[in-house]
């Protein structure tokens, strides 16, 4: 397991209107730009701007589908980043243990 | 969502604990650490499995704060070196009767307005 896309994915998600979209392509599956800006109040150059965010920390995908691109969720790097996240937080309740004895012993 | 927080309570002065976090690191870590308290110096984390960390000390307040922000890369064993994410550890203690409390945050990205230039 790898932390290094978890900035990354953490980032784009760090944005209500992308969180936003990622619910609506959930829910509702594949869209393209312009079907997404009736989901949030922003251009439609806007919206793609932000998919752009997303296709980069690879939680979607566009692919060619007539004139405009369409995006799906693509949603592995989230899970790889919430068991990045599970793994750091085991790996400090070890060292709290390891911490406790250490200062009972001193 | 990017971080971790840990809080406990440990059955020593802030004085003892701010020794283990600081000259005893390596005692508890799991990792064998230079750690200095000195903003700005750095430090190198190894594994027992032959990984290494490098990281940079941000703040030092003695007995109440020490963070540090971990370097984007690691040395894996085999002697590559891999990319990995920024990230930030703060250890925060305060007295509690006897005791102590310690607060710990580890961001696994690094918090937004550190985004851009968070090499060196």
């Amino acid at each position: 397991m790898t932390p290094d896309r978890s900035a990354e994915v953490f980032a784009a998600l760090s944005d209500p209107t992308r969180r936003r979209l990622l619910d609506h392509l959930s829910r509702r599956g594949p869209a393209s730009a312009t079907e997404l800006t009736d989901v949030v109040p922003i251009s439609r150059q806007a919206v793609a701007k932000h998919l752009a965010v997303l296709e980069e920390a690879g939680l979607v995908a566009g692919e060619r589908s007539g004139r405009e691109r369409r995006f799906r969720l693509t949603p592995a790097p989230m899970s790889e980043a919430m068991s990045w996240m599970a793994a750091v937080g085991a790996d400090w309740d070890e060292r709290l243990d390891a911490l406790r004895r250490h200062l009972r012993r001193r | 969502m990017d971080r971790v927080n840990r809080r406990i309570e440990l059955p020593a002065p802030p004085a003892e604990v701010w020794s283990a976090l600081t000259e005893g690191i390596s005692e508890w870590f799991g990792a064998e650490a230079d750690l200095r308290p000195e903003r700005g110096s750095r430090a190198t984390f190894r594994w027992p499995d032959g990984r290494e960390r490098g990281a940079v000390v941000e703040a030092v307040e003695p007995e109440r704060l020490l963070t540090f922000r971990w370097l984007p890369f690691e040395r894996v064993s085999g002697g590559g070196t891999a990319m990995v994410g920024p990230g930030r550890v703060e250890l925060a203690i305060a007295p509690s009767g006897r005791a102590t409390v310690l607060s710990v945050t580890e961001w696994v990205a690094a918090p937004a307005r550190e985004a851009e230039g968070a090499l060196g």
